[in-house]
């Protein structure tokens, strides 16, 4: 909304500069943003909120900034001289199909208009809020929408096919151009306006072609009409416009100004044009209840935390037209006018108390807390804790969009989460579609995305979310994401080398050690993946870890291994320790065998592991595994692990004989078990 | 050889032994030749048994003598040797050679803005809460008092799922949640990802971030949302910054205000940052709706209670100085590695 400083000075008598009013609209609810001019008319450009269409007009805004600054408003013409009208139109007959489209329709006749460019007073304030001209009935209209905020149309009366104007629900089909030279296909809910032969306009939204007033008109019916705001809302919704007369329609336009508009349209369409004001007609009613609200200053005061005159809080009603109609001792009750349909009860007058009385005015206090619970292991906590975990190990911690293709969906099909996808309805375009069931295809986006500016050495996570539906239930499950790239670090000292499966699946052990929570991982086949392993918390599965198949990395053009892990996180967040517990530290020295494992190479070390940690049982402190061997000094098939075992003993020092026994006993049980040798 | 003649033998070879040592590990050998379980010395000292007890006590004294300046003898040449080594090896490193870095991975910004925002709030004694992103539209509009066909709703232009299912344009569904199952007073904040269809340039996206609050009680005053939403401007953005609060219109807060910031970037003079007006706009507030209120089940007249919202992005992109909002999304490390 433009409002130009002259025409606002034109309803109220203000020697403000225009800085100051607008630094006053603004710190009242009309956000003022930038300042032009047109002709040396200062013009602001105003931000009006959906509540207050009565914002939406030179008059309405005349009236706010006389509540700030205290002034009266100085009204316009608006009432038509009765030996001003003629007697001499001709019969029209406006009817409305359902009043729940349009509850008030009317058209004053206006005969023998001289149509031609209109007068520079009413040209220059239609010019500087940047609507252009057209002719002198057109503009008027025009003139009286920005004025008062009720939208008027003139049709070129001889046009109208019969005496009768009806307000319908388009028929599936119907065309109609409107002035704008397009044509329209109609269908319901659209409202039109029609003749007994077709429409000749879309209600509330644009006139069509056919009846436009030209030059050649000669006689005009002017329509002012309350249409209902949902409906016009339909329909201008339905057709894709939005226009200065249906913005204000489905808001909501001021019952009281509807007649009183077009009479002061029809005299300034007689001035301008020499036209005669002839019969007015109608249909429908205008009259609603009044509406009686009680307003408590105390309870004002009690939400605001301010307090509040008696004197200033009714002087702010009333300069904003908000009758007061009884007082009490403990209340006041009002009557708020017909154009402030938002003023509905107690809180919408405190509001407007305290928007008027400013904000600024208010003080600033701390309301006293009851204290909130604050647990260490929240799931955002643990959330935390895995970020600042993550980024410590090294990782960049990346975020991709939740929407994907549905061919980005498909990749992981058979994912951690079997399920069907989440699709949006009306997706903006075929990359956001879907609700990602995976975090891995962001995660390849982001690779490929720096593949592409030639940075190849890349460590990445991601906390996320995955969606996918579970019968009629949606799912919304936390998981983490890691992948690994290119070379591992490399410097001076150190030859850099290819990061590995390895890298990352120290990383989510190290991870999982700082949340000490247990996991395990066996090997299994995961969709996507050359290789891949399941992660497990005992028997659960809640994630995998492997290298990416090339099938699936050549779909975002990388030509580089990519290692990555998807793990959910609602089990580690349940079963996370972010404290310690003491466990005393071993008083007695502990002793350290090593021993070389010859098997074939198909045996799993975990395998090789668990025996060891079994058949060691109490005598046990660690075992690690510290070479793995495979070449030409083995045998082929076969790999050489070897492991250093720490024995010790919590209650005493363990004897050399002891230590040989349960050292013995180990390897025995890896032969008979495994048929391992040793070297 | 008498035994005396023996231990000056051993004195004079040991005198020379010394002198001739130039490293630990000769010296090793020394103290174990000269001091050690099989040494001569020792050897000496066992065969006093035998000995007069004259003999025994002037030969014993003499060998315990010698004992001790051996030890002395060797203990500071060690000493010496030490330090000389420690100091020769010191000499061959070029302290000027860079240090082998640690990893330092990164925090994304936004989840860095997001943690800094929901620590200020924990400091003040706010609780967190989080709710779903897939939504009905009683929780993200109705219950908000957000009327279907309503131009208010213009505002919220929201992806669909099916049916009245959608993705929320607002985490302002996680209020209802919380009041539906929980009775004043309480305090809390509601941080989450959000969606509006809008098209992707610098300053728009489809898909992000908001921090939400709510805090209800008997006698919740606007005053106080105007001291909690100072407190957490100057915890963020320095203690020296402005904040106004304007008139503006949500259908679930009333009254409602925008609430503004002096500028981060000009101080308020005026830049292109803040559209030349000194003022930047980063939170939406206001009180309580009583319709909304009524849509969980409370009394409306017997409990008051503020909230109030921030778009993470825009925050982030004011702190760090960042003109587009694609950048949070691209994952390029050149744009990551910098938020360490």
């Amino acid at each position: 909304m433009k409002l130009s400083y002259k025409w606002l000075k034109q309803y109220i008598k203000i020697e403000t500069s225009v800085n100051n009013i607008a630094e006053a609209l603004t710190m009242s609810g009309s956000e003022v943003g930038e300042i032009d001019s047109y002709k040396n008319d200062p013009v602001m450009e105003l931000e009006i909120t959906a509540n207050r269409p009565d914002c939406l007009n030179v008059l309405g805004l005349a009236r706010e900034v006389g509540a700030i600054f205290n002034k009266d408003l100085l009204l316009p013409e608006f009432i038509i001289p009765k030996q001003k009208i003629h007697k001499n139109g001709p019969e029209i007959i406006c009817s409305i199909e359902n009043d729940l489209l349009c509850s008030y329709y009317s058209g004053r006749v206006i005969r023998n208009v001289d149509v031609k460019a209109v007068s520079s007073e009413i040209k220059n304030r239609i010019f500087s809020v940047g609507m252009r001209d057209v002719n002198n009935v057109v503009d008027v209209t025009n003139f009286c929408l920005l004025e008062t905020g009720q939208p008027l149309h003139a049709f070129d009366l001889d046009k109208i096919e019969g005496n009768e104007i009806i307000v319908r629900v388009a028929v599936k089909g119907e065309k109609i151009v409107t002035i704008d030279g397009v044509e329209r296909v109609l269908e319901p809910p659209i409202v039109v306006i029609a003749d007994k032969k077709r429409p000749i306009a879309i209600a509330g939204v644009m006139g069509g072609k056919h009846t436009e007033v030209t030059t050649g008109t000669r006689n005009i019916l002017l329509e002012s009409a309350y249409f209902s705001p949902v409906s016009i809302r339909q329909t201008s919704r339905k057709l894709g416009i939005s226009t200065d007369s249906s913005y204000r329609f489905e808001r909501g336009v001021d019952k009281a100004m509807v007649s009183k508009a077009s009479d002061r349209a029809a005299l300034l369409i007689s001035r301008e044009t020499s036209g005669e004001i002839c019969a007015f007609h109608k249909t429908g009613t205008l009259t609603e209840k009044k509406k009686r609200i009680k307003f408590s200053i105390e309870r004002a005061e009690k939400i605001l935390g301010v307090r509040l005159k008696k004197t200033e809080t009714e002087r702010i009603f009333r300069r904003l037209g908000i009758q007061i109609t009884a007082r009490s001792k403990t209340s006041i009750t009002v009557c708020p006018p017909s154009f402030r349909a938002d003023l509905g009860s107690e809180i919408d007058l405190t509001e407007e108390i305290a928007r008027i009385y400013g904000y600024d005015n208010i003080p600033r206090e701390i309301a006293k807390f009851v204290p909130s619970v604050q647990r260490k292991e929240t799931p955002r906590i643990v959330l935390e804790k895995i970020t600042e975990t993550c980024a410590g190990f090294g990782l960049n911690e990346i975020m991709s969009y939740s929407l994907i293709s549905p061919a980005a969906a498909k990749l992981f099909t058979s994912g951690i989460e079997p399920a069907r996808p989440v699709t949006i309805e009306k997706a903006l375009s075929e990359e956001q579609k879907v609700l990602t069931p995976q975090l891995l295809t962001g995660m390849l986006k982001s690779i490929a995305w720096n593949l592409n500016r030639n940075n190849k050495d890349l460590g990445f996570f991601e906390i996320g979310k995955l969606y996918s539906r579970k019968n009629k239930k949606f799912l919304e499950i936390p998981v983490l994401s890691c992948a690994l790239t290119g070379l591992n670090r490399k410097n001076w000292q150190e030859a850099e080398r290819a990061v590995n499966f390895f890298d990352l699946k120290g990383i989510v052990e190290s991870l999982c050690g700082v949340l000490k929570v247990p996991v395990k991982f066996h090997s299994n086949e995961e969709a996507g993946f050359q290789y891949s392993a399941s992660v497990n918390i005992g028997k659960k599965t809640i994630g995998f870890i492997g290298e990416i198949s090339p099938k699936i990395l050549d779909k975002y053009d990388i030509a580089q291994k990519v290692f990555a892990c998807q793990i959910k996180l609602d089990a580690i967040i349940s079963l996370s320790k972010l404290e310690s517990r003491h466990i005393a530290v071993n008083r007695f020295p502990s002793s350290s065998r090593d021993v070389s494992v010859l098997c074939s190479n198909q045996t799993a070390a975990e395998n090789i592991r668990r025996i060891i940690l079994k058949t060691g049982a109490e005598l046990l402190r660690n075992v690690e595994l510290v070479d793995m061997y495979e070449g030409k000094q083995v045998s082929s098939g076969k790999k050489s692990l070897t492991y250093s075992i720490e024995y010790g003993m919590s209650a005493r020092t363990l004897t050399e004989e002891e230590i040989e026994a349960v050292h013995s006993k180990i390897k025995e049980t890896l032969v008979s078990e495994l048929n391992v040798a040793f070297r | 050889m008498t035994a005396k003649d023996t231990l000056e033998k051993i004195k004079k070879e040991f005198t020379e032994m010394i002198a001739g040592c130039g490293d630990l590990r000769s010296l090793e050998d020394i103290k174990v030749k000269y001091l050690g379980r099989k040494s001569e010395l020792t050897t000496v000292l066992r065969s006093i048994s035998g000995f007069s007890s004259i003999q025994k006590k002037e030969i014993g004294q003499y060998a315990n003598l010698l004992k001790n300046q051996f030890a002395e003898k060797i203990k500071n040449l060690q000493e010496n040797l030490g330090a000389s080594r420690a100091k020769s090896e010191a000499k061959k490193i070029d302290v000027t050679m860079p240090g082998i870095a640690a990893r330092k991975g990164t925090i994304h910004p936004i989840t860095r803005v997001m943690n800094r925002i929901n620590e200020i709030f924990i400091s003040l004694g706010f609780g967190i809460a989080e709710g779903p992103e897939i939504e009905s539209e009683f929780y993200n509009f109705e219950a908000l008092n957000i009327p279907l066909d309503h131009p208010s709703r213009d505002a919220f232009d929201t992806f669909y799922i099916e049916g009245k299912q959608l993705l929320r344009s607002h985490t302002s569904n996680v209020q209802i949640r919380i009041m539906q199952n929980a009775l004043p007073p309480f305090q809390v904040i509601m941080p989450g990802r959000v969606y509006r269809p809008d098209a992707v340039d610098a300053t728009h996206s489809f898909m992000f971030h908001q921090v939400e609050g709510l805090m209800v009680d008997k006698d919740i005053k606007f005053s106080h949302l105007k001291g909690v939403l100072s407190c957490f401007c100057r915890s963020m953005f320095g203690e020296s910054i402005l904040m106004r609060m304007r008139p503006h219109f949500f259908p679930f807060t009333e009254p409602s205000a925008e609430v503004d910031i002096s500028c981060i970037i000009c101080k308020g003079k005026g830049c292109r940052v803040c559209s030349g007006n000194g003022w930047l706009e980063i939170l939406g507030a206001g009180m309580v709706n009583p319709k909304v209120f009524k849509a969980v089940g409370y009394a409306p007249k017997k409990y008051t209670g503020f909230a109030f919202g921030m778009g993470v992005e825009r925050i982030a992109m004011l702190l760090y100085g960042i003109e587009d909002i694609r950048l949070f999304y691209e994952n390029d490390i050149r744009f990551l590695s910098q938020f360490v």
